[in-house]
Protein backbone atom coordinates (compact mmCIF):
# COMPACT_ATOMS: atom_id res chain seq x y z
CA UNK A 1 0.00 0.00 0.00
CA UNK A 2 1.32 3.44 -0.99
CA UNK A 3 0.15 6.76 -2.46
CA UNK A 4 -0.71 7.49 -5.75
CA UNK A 5 0.90 10.06 -7.69
CA UNK A 6 -1.28 13.37 -7.31
CA UNK A 7 0.21 15.74 -10.12
CA UNK A 8 0.96 19.38 -9.50
CA UNK A 9 -1.08 22.56 -10.27
CA UNK A 10 0.42 25.51 -12.10
CA UNK A 11 0.96 29.19 -9.89
CA UNK A 12 1.10 32.67 -11.80
CA UNK A 13 1.46 35.70 -10.83
CA UNK A 14 1.15 39.08 -13.03
CA UNK A 15 2.46 42.22 -11.24
CA UNK A 16 1.42 41.73 -8.43
CA UNK A 17 1.97 43.91 -5.28
CA UNK A 18 1.51 43.03 -1.54
CA UNK A 19 1.27 45.59 1.43
CA UNK A 20 0.27 45.36 4.50
CA UNK A 21 -0.91 49.61 5.34
CA UNK A 22 1.64 51.76 3.92
CA UNK A 23 4.61 48.85 4.43
CA UNK A 24 4.83 47.43 0.72
CA UNK A 25 6.69 43.94 1.03
CA UNK A 26 6.46 42.52 -2.30
CA UNK A 27 6.16 44.56 -5.57
CA UNK A 28 6.05 43.87 -9.53
CA UNK A 29 6.24 40.11 -8.83
CA UNK A 30 5.79 37.89 -12.49
CA UNK A 31 5.82 34.13 -11.85
CA UNK A 32 5.31 31.67 -14.33
CA UNK A 33 4.98 28.12 -12.20
CA UNK A 34 4.26 24.96 -14.10
CA UNK A 35 2.81 22.32 -13.01
CA UNK A 36 5.07 19.83 -11.09
CA UNK A 37 8.27 22.21 -10.47
CA UNK A 38 10.34 22.31 -7.39
CA UNK A 39 10.85 26.09 -6.93
CA UNK A 40 13.13 27.10 -4.49
CA UNK A 41 13.18 30.50 -2.87
CA UNK A 42 15.77 32.74 -1.13
CA UNK A 43 16.46 35.90 -0.04
CA UNK A 44 17.98 37.95 3.43
CA UNK A 45 15.42 38.16 6.27
CA UNK A 46 12.57 40.57 5.88
CA UNK A 47 12.90 40.36 2.08
CA UNK A 48 9.22 39.10 1.92
CA UNK A 49 9.65 35.40 1.06
CA UNK A 50 7.05 34.33 3.73
CA UNK A 51 4.62 36.81 2.20
CA UNK A 52 5.02 35.46 -0.76
CA UNK A 53 4.17 32.06 -0.10
CA UNK A 54 1.11 32.89 1.82
CA UNK A 55 -0.18 34.52 -0.66
CA UNK A 56 0.62 31.67 -3.62
CA UNK A 57 -1.23 29.16 -1.21
CA UNK A 58 -4.34 31.82 -0.49
CA UNK A 59 -3.36 32.42 3.07
CA UNK A 60 -3.13 35.98 2.33
CA UNK A 61 -4.86 38.07 -0.56
CA UNK A 62 -2.63 40.47 -3.03
CA UNK A 63 -3.06 44.10 -2.51
CA UNK A 64 -2.91 44.40 -6.39
CA UNK A 65 -2.13 42.79 -9.70
CA UNK A 66 -3.48 39.03 -10.79
CA UNK A 67 -2.72 35.73 -8.86
CA UNK A 68 -4.03 32.54 -10.60
CA UNK A 69 -3.60 29.22 -8.84
CA UNK A 70 -5.91 26.40 -9.84
CA UNK A 71 -5.06 24.88 -6.79
CA UNK A 72 -6.76 27.37 -4.29
CA UNK A 73 -10.10 27.11 -6.06
CA UNK A 74 -9.71 23.23 -5.49
CA UNK A 75 -8.78 23.55 -1.72
CA UNK A 76 -5.69 21.76 -3.14
CA UNK A 77 -3.06 23.74 -1.41
CA UNK A 78 -1.27 22.90 1.88
CA UNK A 79 1.71 24.07 3.85
CA UNK A 80 4.48 22.92 5.91
CA UNK A 81 5.68 26.02 8.20
CA UNK A 82 9.67 25.46 9.98
CA UNK A 83 7.55 24.38 13.23
CA UNK A 84 5.56 21.10 12.77
CA UNK A 85 2.64 22.68 14.54
CA UNK A 86 1.46 19.04 15.80
CA UNK A 87 -1.33 18.40 17.76
CA UNK A 88 1.04 17.28 21.06
CA UNK A 89 -2.25 15.47 22.48
CA UNK A 90 -3.13 13.57 19.62
CA UNK A 91 -1.16 10.34 17.87
CA UNK A 92 0.56 10.46 14.96
CA UNK A 93 -2.41 8.94 12.90
CA UNK A 94 -4.89 11.72 14.28
CA UNK A 95 -2.32 14.23 13.92
CA UNK A 96 -2.05 13.22 10.05
CA UNK A 97 -5.91 12.84 9.97
CA UNK A 98 -6.40 16.47 10.81
CA UNK A 99 -4.75 16.83 7.29
CA UNK A 100 -8.32 15.15 5.86
CA UNK A 101 -10.53 18.16 7.17
CA UNK A 102 -14.01 17.87 8.92
CA UNK A 103 -16.36 14.82 8.92
CA UNK A 104 -13.02 12.49 7.50
CA UNK A 105 -13.13 9.11 9.27
CA UNK A 106 -13.23 5.34 8.70
CA UNK A 107 -11.72 2.73 6.95
CA UNK A 108 -10.56 4.95 4.38
CA UNK A 109 -9.25 7.53 5.92
CA UNK A 110 -7.48 5.34 7.87
CA UNK A 111 -6.04 3.24 5.11
CA UNK A 112 -5.07 6.87 3.22
CA UNK A 113 -3.28 7.96 6.14
CA UNK A 114 -1.36 4.95 6.56
CA UNK A 115 -0.10 5.13 2.94
CA UNK A 116 1.13 8.74 3.65
CA UNK A 117 2.74 7.96 6.80
CA UNK A 118 4.54 4.85 4.73
CA UNK A 119 5.12 7.31 2.03
CA UNK A 120 7.45 9.80 4.30
CA UNK A 121 9.48 6.68 6.47
CA UNK A 122 6.83 6.83 9.85
CA UNK A 123 5.13 3.22 9.02
CA UNK A 124 4.88 1.54 12.43
CA UNK A 125 4.60 4.57 14.55
CA UNK A 126 1.04 5.79 14.39
CA UNK A 127 0.37 5.10 17.70
CA UNK A 128 3.35 7.53 19.00
CA UNK A 129 2.97 10.85 21.09
CA UNK A 130 4.95 13.71 19.30
CA UNK A 131 6.81 14.23 22.65
CA UNK A 132 8.43 10.26 21.54
CA UNK A 133 9.73 11.05 18.19
CA UNK A 134 12.86 13.09 17.44
CA UNK A 135 12.40 16.64 15.14
CA UNK A 136 13.05 14.97 12.29
CA UNK A 137 10.36 12.54 12.84
CA UNK A 138 8.38 14.99 13.58
CA UNK A 139 8.70 17.37 10.44
CA UNK A 140 8.06 14.02 8.93
CA UNK A 141 4.42 14.15 10.33
CA UNK A 142 3.69 17.63 9.68
CA UNK A 143 4.64 17.01 6.11
CA UNK A 144 2.48 13.49 5.94
CA UNK A 145 -0.61 15.67 7.18
CA UNK A 146 0.32 18.12 4.53
CA UNK A 147 0.23 15.47 2.39
CA UNK A 148 -2.95 12.91 3.26
CA UNK A 149 -6.01 14.81 1.38
CA UNK A 150 -3.05 14.93 -1.83
CA UNK A 151 -2.84 18.36 -2.13
CA UNK A 152 -1.12 19.90 -6.11
CA UNK A 153 0.67 22.56 -4.74
CA UNK A 154 2.99 22.20 -1.36
CA UNK A 155 4.66 25.31 0.05
CA UNK A 156 7.16 24.67 2.46
CA UNK A 157 8.33 27.70 4.66
CA UNK A 158 11.82 26.74 6.18
CA UNK A 159 10.81 23.07 6.32
CA UNK A 160 14.33 21.98 7.57
CA UNK A 161 15.48 25.26 9.26
CA UNK A 162 15.09 24.25 12.45
CA UNK A 163 16.65 20.49 12.37
CA UNK A 164 20.56 19.68 12.89
CA UNK A 165 23.22 19.61 10.08
CA UNK A 166 22.29 15.69 9.19
CA UNK A 167 18.92 15.21 9.89
CA UNK A 168 18.29 18.47 7.31
CA UNK A 169 20.52 16.11 4.48
CA UNK A 170 18.36 12.97 4.92
CA UNK A 171 15.00 15.11 5.04
CA UNK A 172 16.32 16.76 2.15
CA UNK A 173 16.71 13.53 0.35
CA UNK A 174 13.24 12.34 1.56
CA UNK A 175 11.46 15.84 0.74
CA UNK A 176 12.83 15.05 -2.97
CA UNK A 177 11.80 11.50 -3.43
CA UNK A 178 8.23 12.39 -2.21
CA UNK A 179 8.02 15.05 -4.32
CA UNK A 180 9.22 12.71 -7.69
CA UNK A 181 6.61 9.86 -5.93
CA UNK A 182 3.68 12.28 -5.75
CA UNK A 183 4.29 14.61 -8.49
CA UNK A 184 2.49 18.03 -6.47
CA UNK A 185 4.46 21.44 -7.11
CA UNK A 186 6.73 22.34 -4.41
CA UNK A 187 7.52 26.02 -3.60
CA UNK A 188 10.08 26.13 -1.02
CA UNK A 189 11.44 28.74 0.83
CA UNK A 190 14.99 28.37 2.66
CA UNK A 191 17.92 29.81 4.23
CA UNK A 192 20.57 27.85 2.65
CA UNK A 193 21.66 28.63 -0.66
CA UNK A 194 23.02 24.45 -0.76
CA UNK A 195 19.55 23.00 -0.33
CA UNK A 196 17.89 25.62 -2.55
CA UNK A 197 20.49 24.52 -5.45
CA UNK A 198 20.35 20.64 -4.41
CA UNK A 199 16.59 20.74 -5.04
CA UNK A 200 15.02 23.67 -6.89
CA UNK A 201 14.38 23.22 -10.96
CA UNK A 202 14.35 26.96 -9.94
CA UNK A 203 15.65 28.94 -7.99
CA UNK A 204 14.12 32.39 -6.88
CA UNK A 205 15.50 35.23 -5.27
CA UNK A 206 14.06 37.88 -3.56
CA UNK A 207 15.61 41.07 -2.51
CA UNK A 208 13.28 44.01 -1.47
CA UNK A 209 10.10 42.84 -1.90
CA UNK A 210 11.23 42.14 -5.82
CA UNK A 211 12.43 38.83 -7.90
CA UNK A 212 16.11 39.79 -8.46
CA UNK A 213 17.15 36.33 -9.87
CA UNK A 214 15.82 33.58 -11.38
CA UNK A 215 17.93 30.78 -12.16
CA UNK A 216 17.34 27.40 -13.61
CA UNK A 217 18.50 24.81 -12.41
CA UNK A 218 19.55 21.60 -14.88
CA UNK A 219 22.18 19.60 -12.97
CA UNK A 220 20.52 15.93 -12.93
CA UNK A 221 19.54 14.34 -9.54
CA UNK A 222 19.90 13.45 -7.21
CA UNK A 223 22.38 15.99 -6.99
CA UNK A 224 26.33 15.87 -5.72
CA UNK A 225 27.14 19.04 -4.04
CA UNK A 226 30.94 19.16 -4.43
CA UNK A 227 30.59 19.35 -8.29
CA UNK A 228 32.10 22.14 -10.43
CA UNK A 229 28.74 23.20 -11.90
CA UNK A 230 26.89 22.89 -8.78
CA UNK A 231 29.35 25.07 -7.05
CA UNK A 232 29.07 28.01 -9.90
CA UNK A 233 25.52 27.59 -9.20
CA UNK A 234 25.53 28.42 -5.32
CA UNK A 235 28.81 31.15 -6.14
CA UNK A 236 25.85 32.77 -9.11
CA UNK A 237 23.10 33.34 -5.97
CA UNK A 238 25.36 34.16 -3.41
CA UNK A 239 26.88 37.29 -5.20
CA UNK A 240 23.45 38.42 -6.56
CA UNK A 241 22.41 37.90 -2.58
CA UNK A 242 25.32 39.96 -1.24
CA UNK A 243 26.43 42.01 -3.86
CA UNK A 244 30.23 43.64 -3.76
CA UNK A 245 30.53 42.74 -0.18
CA UNK A 246 33.14 39.87 0.19
CA UNK A 247 33.11 39.48 3.83
CA UNK A 248 29.28 38.80 4.14
CA UNK A 249 29.88 35.74 1.25
CA UNK A 250 32.58 34.72 2.96
CA UNK A 251 30.44 34.62 6.35
CA UNK A 252 28.05 32.45 4.77
CA UNK B 1 22.15 6.64 40.62
CA UNK B 2 19.21 8.42 40.85
CA UNK B 3 17.68 5.90 38.29
CA UNK B 4 18.95 2.72 40.62
CA UNK B 5 17.18 4.35 43.58
CA UNK B 6 13.39 4.45 41.98
CA UNK B 7 13.77 0.44 41.32
CA UNK B 8 12.96 -2.80 43.88
CA UNK B 9 10.68 -2.97 46.73
CA UNK B 10 12.99 -1.31 49.03
CA UNK B 11 12.48 2.35 47.36
CA UNK B 12 8.41 1.32 47.44
CA UNK B 13 8.60 1.43 50.84
CA UNK B 14 11.04 4.16 51.56
CA UNK B 15 8.16 6.82 51.53
CA UNK B 16 6.31 5.25 54.01
CA UNK B 17 8.83 4.82 56.62
CA UNK B 18 8.72 7.88 58.38
CA UNK B 19 4.62 8.26 58.81
CA UNK B 20 5.47 4.45 60.08
CA UNK B 21 8.06 5.24 62.57
CA UNK B 22 5.87 8.58 63.66
CA UNK B 23 2.81 6.29 64.39
CA UNK B 24 5.22 3.93 66.48
CA UNK B 25 6.70 6.43 68.29
CA UNK B 26 3.06 8.16 69.03
CA UNK B 27 2.16 4.39 70.58
CA UNK B 28 4.67 3.92 72.47
CA UNK B 29 4.10 7.50 74.06
CA UNK B 30 1.12 6.71 74.89
CA UNK B 31 1.47 2.91 76.16
CA UNK B 32 4.16 4.34 78.40
CA UNK B 33 1.77 7.07 79.66
CA UNK B 34 4.11 10.15 78.20
CA UNK B 35 1.05 11.59 76.14
CA UNK B 36 -2.06 11.95 78.49
CA UNK B 37 -5.31 10.32 76.74
CA UNK B 38 -7.36 13.56 77.25
CA UNK B 39 -4.22 15.78 75.11
CA UNK B 40 -3.90 12.82 72.20
CA UNK B 41 -5.21 9.62 72.20
CA UNK B 42 -3.51 6.35 70.86
CA UNK B 43 -3.48 5.27 67.28
CA UNK B 44 -5.23 2.21 68.71
CA UNK B 45 -7.97 4.03 70.84
CA UNK B 46 -8.75 5.93 67.45
CA UNK B 47 -8.79 2.84 65.74
CA UNK B 48 -11.47 1.48 68.49
CA UNK B 49 -13.34 4.72 68.12
CA UNK B 50 -13.43 4.34 64.19
CA UNK B 51 -14.76 0.62 64.49
CA UNK B 52 -17.51 1.81 67.29
CA UNK B 53 -18.52 5.12 65.15
CA UNK B 54 -18.88 2.19 62.02
CA UNK B 55 -20.71 -0.51 63.78
CA UNK B 56 -23.16 2.31 65.03
CA UNK B 57 -23.35 3.41 61.39
CA UNK B 58 -22.92 7.43 62.24
CA UNK B 59 -19.25 7.17 61.26
CA UNK B 60 -20.94 6.09 57.15
CA UNK B 61 -24.05 8.24 57.64
CA UNK B 62 -21.89 11.59 58.86
CA UNK B 63 -19.01 10.56 55.73
CA UNK B 64 -21.63 10.05 53.36
CA UNK B 65 -22.92 13.79 54.16
CA UNK B 66 -19.98 15.47 54.09
CA UNK B 67 -18.55 13.67 50.67
CA UNK B 68 -22.31 14.73 49.30
CA UNK B 69 -21.83 18.22 50.26
CA UNK B 70 -17.85 18.53 48.81
CA UNK B 71 -18.92 17.04 45.86
CA UNK B 72 -21.89 19.19 44.82
CA UNK B 73 -20.05 22.56 46.55
CA UNK B 74 -17.47 21.58 43.31
CA UNK B 75 -19.58 20.48 40.89
CA UNK B 76 -21.59 23.74 41.35
CA UNK B 77 -18.66 26.27 42.26
CA UNK B 78 -16.38 24.38 39.40
CA UNK B 79 -18.79 24.19 36.46
CA UNK B 80 -19.56 27.99 37.32
CA UNK B 81 -15.65 28.81 37.19
CA UNK B 82 -15.20 26.67 34.27
CA UNK B 83 -17.89 27.75 32.25
CA UNK B 84 -16.36 31.26 32.83
CA UNK B 85 -12.89 30.55 32.53
CA UNK B 86 -14.12 29.40 28.77
CA UNK B 87 -16.22 32.01 28.27
CA UNK B 88 -13.34 34.99 29.08
CA UNK B 89 -10.98 32.54 27.59
CA UNK B 90 -12.55 32.78 24.28
CA UNK B 91 -14.38 35.72 24.34
CA UNK B 92 -12.30 39.21 24.65
CA UNK B 93 -15.23 41.11 24.71
CA UNK B 94 -15.98 38.91 27.87
CA UNK B 95 -12.97 39.18 29.69
CA UNK B 96 -13.10 43.04 29.44
CA UNK B 97 -16.66 43.00 30.99
CA UNK B 98 -16.42 40.50 33.71
CA UNK B 99 -12.96 39.76 34.43
CA UNK B 100 -11.54 42.84 36.24
CA UNK B 101 -14.25 42.63 38.75
CA UNK B 102 -14.09 38.69 39.45
CA UNK B 103 -10.26 39.76 40.33
CA UNK B 104 -11.68 41.91 42.23
CA UNK B 105 -13.64 39.50 44.37
CA UNK B 106 -11.05 37.26 44.24
CA UNK B 107 -9.01 39.62 46.96
CA UNK B 108 -11.68 38.60 49.63
CA UNK B 109 -10.92 35.42 51.54
CA UNK B 110 -14.29 33.56 50.89
CA UNK B 111 -14.40 32.40 54.79
CA UNK B 112 -14.41 36.02 56.00
CA UNK B 113 -18.24 36.14 54.45
CA UNK B 114 -18.94 33.28 56.85
CA UNK B 115 -21.21 35.91 59.37
CA UNK B 116 -22.66 37.23 56.04
CA UNK B 117 -23.60 34.07 54.68
CA UNK B 118 -25.30 33.12 58.24
CA UNK B 119 -27.43 35.66 57.86
CA UNK B 120 -28.09 35.51 54.48
CA UNK B 121 -28.69 31.45 54.23
CA UNK B 122 -29.02 30.40 58.42
CA UNK B 123 -26.79 27.88 59.57
CA UNK B 124 -28.51 25.40 56.53
CA UNK B 125 -26.95 23.47 53.79
CA UNK B 126 -27.35 26.05 51.52
CA UNK B 127 -24.66 28.49 53.44
CA UNK B 128 -21.94 25.49 53.37
CA UNK B 129 -23.00 24.97 50.21
CA UNK B 130 -22.24 28.73 48.58
CA UNK B 131 -19.22 28.75 51.14
CA UNK B 132 -17.85 25.62 48.88
CA UNK B 133 -18.71 26.70 46.07
CA UNK B 134 -17.20 30.10 46.12
CA UNK B 135 -14.13 28.73 47.54
CA UNK B 136 -13.69 25.99 44.23
CA UNK B 137 -14.88 28.65 41.82
CA UNK B 138 -11.70 31.30 41.74
CA UNK B 139 -9.23 28.28 41.04
CA UNK B 140 -10.87 26.74 38.25
CA UNK B 141 -11.53 30.20 36.93
CA UNK B 142 -8.10 31.37 36.90
CA UNK B 143 -6.69 28.26 35.38
CA UNK B 144 -9.61 27.89 32.79
CA UNK B 145 -8.59 31.25 31.88
CA UNK B 146 -5.12 30.42 32.37
CA UNK B 147 -4.97 27.73 30.09
CA UNK B 148 -7.28 29.26 26.95
CA UNK B 149 -5.40 31.89 27.28
CA UNK B 150 -2.13 30.25 26.56
CA UNK B 151 -2.90 27.68 24.05
CA UNK B 152 0.11 27.95 21.53
CA UNK B 153 -1.87 30.43 19.13
CA UNK B 154 0.57 28.69 15.86
CA UNK B 155 -1.34 25.82 16.77
CA UNK B 156 -4.49 27.58 16.11
CA UNK B 157 -3.56 29.11 13.28
CA UNK B 158 -2.81 25.42 11.45
CA UNK B 159 -5.93 24.51 12.74
CA UNK B 160 -7.59 26.85 10.81
CA UNK B 161 -5.63 26.28 7.70
CA UNK B 162 -6.85 23.21 7.95
CA UNK B 163 -10.57 23.76 7.84
CA UNK B 164 -11.46 23.18 11.01
CA UNK B 165 -14.68 24.57 12.12
CA UNK B 166 -14.88 26.69 15.60
CA UNK B 167 -16.34 23.50 17.37
CA UNK B 168 -13.55 21.40 16.04
CA UNK B 169 -11.50 23.63 16.59
CA UNK B 170 -12.40 24.21 20.42
CA UNK B 171 -12.28 20.08 21.01
CA UNK B 172 -9.37 18.88 19.24
CA UNK B 173 -7.34 22.44 20.00
CA UNK B 174 -8.26 24.71 22.36
CA UNK B 175 -9.56 22.16 25.12
CA UNK B 176 -6.45 19.45 24.92
CA UNK B 177 -4.42 22.35 25.29
CA UNK B 178 -5.95 24.10 28.05
CA UNK B 179 -6.33 20.73 30.04
CA UNK B 180 -3.42 20.74 32.11
CA UNK B 181 -3.84 23.43 33.36
CA UNK B 182 -7.50 23.13 34.60
CA UNK B 183 -5.84 19.94 36.28
CA UNK B 184 -4.04 22.06 38.40
CA UNK B 185 -7.23 24.74 38.74
CA UNK B 186 -8.44 21.66 40.07
CA UNK B 187 -6.22 20.13 42.55
CA UNK B 188 -6.23 23.53 44.16
CA UNK B 189 -9.61 23.18 44.08
CA UNK B 190 -9.76 19.99 46.47
CA UNK B 191 -7.56 21.55 48.57
CA UNK B 192 -9.84 24.95 49.42
CA UNK B 193 -12.97 22.38 49.05
CA UNK B 194 -12.17 20.08 51.93
CA UNK B 195 -10.69 23.39 54.16
CA UNK B 196 -14.15 25.44 53.67
CA UNK B 197 -15.91 21.98 54.81
CA UNK B 198 -14.10 21.87 58.17
CA UNK B 199 -14.66 25.36 59.01
CA UNK B 200 -17.88 25.37 57.78
CA UNK B 201 -19.08 21.98 59.51
CA UNK B 202 -17.09 22.81 62.48
CA UNK B 203 -19.06 26.57 62.80
CA UNK B 204 -22.35 25.48 61.96
CA UNK B 205 -23.78 21.62 61.17
CA UNK B 206 -25.79 19.43 63.06
CA UNK B 207 -23.94 16.30 61.05
CA UNK B 208 -21.13 15.86 59.16
CA UNK B 209 -17.58 14.63 59.78
CA UNK B 210 -16.92 18.25 60.98
CA UNK B 211 -20.17 18.31 63.23
CA UNK B 212 -19.28 15.01 64.66
CA UNK B 213 -15.38 16.31 65.92
CA UNK B 214 -17.38 19.39 68.13
CA UNK B 215 -19.72 17.08 69.32
CA UNK B 216 -16.83 15.15 70.55
CA UNK B 217 -15.33 17.68 71.68
CA UNK B 218 -18.13 18.98 74.25
CA UNK B 219 -17.83 15.43 75.69
CA UNK B 220 -13.85 15.49 75.78
CA UNK B 221 -13.65 12.61 73.37
CA UNK B 222 -10.22 13.21 71.57
CA UNK B 223 -10.54 10.03 70.33
CA UNK B 224 -13.20 10.81 68.15
CA UNK B 225 -11.75 14.39 67.21
CA UNK B 226 -8.64 12.62 66.39
CA UNK B 227 -10.43 10.08 64.01
CA UNK B 228 -12.36 12.82 62.05
CA UNK B 229 -9.05 14.94 61.22
CA UNK B 230 -7.50 11.27 60.20
CA UNK B 231 -10.99 11.04 58.03
CA UNK B 232 -10.42 14.35 56.60
CA UNK B 233 -6.83 13.50 55.47
CA UNK B 234 -7.77 10.55 53.93
CA UNK B 235 -10.36 11.94 52.02
CA UNK B 236 -7.91 14.78 50.46
CA UNK B 237 -5.56 12.13 50.22
CA UNK B 238 -8.02 10.36 48.09
CA UNK B 239 -9.07 13.67 46.10
CA UNK B 240 -5.31 13.92 45.52
CA UNK B 241 -5.07 10.51 44.23
CA UNK B 242 -8.21 10.46 42.19
CA UNK B 243 -7.16 13.50 40.52
CA UNK B 244 -3.34 12.02 40.03
CA UNK B 245 -5.40 9.04 37.72
CA UNK B 246 -7.36 11.88 35.93
CA UNK B 247 -4.23 13.19 34.97
CA UNK B 248 -2.58 9.91 33.80
CA UNK B 249 -5.20 9.37 31.86
CA UNK B 250 -6.06 12.54 29.75
CA UNK B 251 -2.56 14.24 29.75
CA UNK B 252 -1.00 10.77 28.71
CA UNK B 253 0.61 12.50 25.67
CA UNK B 254 2.56 15.15 28.25
CA UNK B 255 5.69 13.50 29.50
CA UNK B 256 5.58 15.31 32.27
CA UNK B 257 2.48 13.30 33.51
CA UNK B 258 3.10 10.17 31.98
CA UNK B 259 3.68 6.95 34.17
CA UNK B 260 5.43 9.09 37.35
N1 LIG C 1 0.71 40.11 8.88
C1 LIG C 1 1.60 41.12 8.69
N2 LIG C 1 1.27 42.38 9.05
C2 LIG C 1 2.15 43.39 8.86
N3 LIG C 1 3.35 43.25 8.34
C3 LIG C 1 3.75 42.01 7.96
C4 LIG C 1 2.89 40.89 8.12
N4 LIG C 1 3.53 39.79 7.67
C5 LIG C 1 4.74 40.22 7.25
N5 LIG C 1 4.88 41.56 7.41
C6 LIG C 1 6.05 42.34 7.04
O1 LIG C 1 6.45 41.96 5.77
C7 LIG C 1 7.86 41.96 5.66
C8 LIG C 1 8.33 40.65 5.09
O2 LIG C 1 8.00 39.60 6.00
P1 LIG C 1 8.21 38.07 5.66
O3 LIG C 1 7.76 37.29 6.84
O4 LIG C 1 7.57 37.76 4.36
O5 LIG C 1 9.78 38.00 5.50
P2 LIG C 1 10.69 36.71 5.26
O6 LIG C 1 11.44 36.95 4.03
O7 LIG C 1 9.88 35.47 5.34
O8 LIG C 1 11.69 36.81 6.49
P3 LIG C 1 12.37 35.61 7.30
O9 LIG C 1 13.46 35.08 6.44
O10 LIG C 1 12.93 36.29 8.51
O11 LIG C 1 11.34 34.60 7.61
C9 LIG C 1 8.40 42.26 7.02
O12 LIG C 1 8.80 43.61 7.05
C10 LIG C 1 7.24 42.05 7.94
O13 LIG C 1 7.28 42.97 9.00
MG1 LIG D 1 9.75 33.85 6.74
Amino acid sequence: MSSQPTGGSRVSLKDVKKAFGSNVVLQGIDLEIPAGQFVSIVGKSGCGKSTLLRLMIGLDSVTAGVLDAPALKEQAARIVFQEPRLLPWASVKDNVAVGLGEGQSGKAADNQAAAILDEVGLKGREGLWPSQLSGGMRQRVALARALVSQPTLLALDEPLGALDALTRIDMQALLEGVWQDLGFTALMVTHDVGEAVALGDRVILIDHGQVVLDLPVNLPRPRKRGTPEFAALEGQILDKLFGDDPRAREAH
Amino acid sequence: MAATASEGPFSRALPWLVPLALIILWQVSSSLGWLPPNILPAPTAVLQAAWVKLQDGSLVDNLGVSFARAMSGLIIGGAIGFSLGLLNGLSKQAEMLLDPTLQMIRNIPHLALIPLVIIWFGIGESARLFLVALGVFFPIYLNTLHGVRNVDPQLIEMGRIYGMNNRTLFLKVILPGALPSIFVGLRFALGVMWLTLIVAETIAANSGIGHMAMAAREFMQTDIVVLSIVIYAILGKLADSATRALERKFLAWNPAYAKV
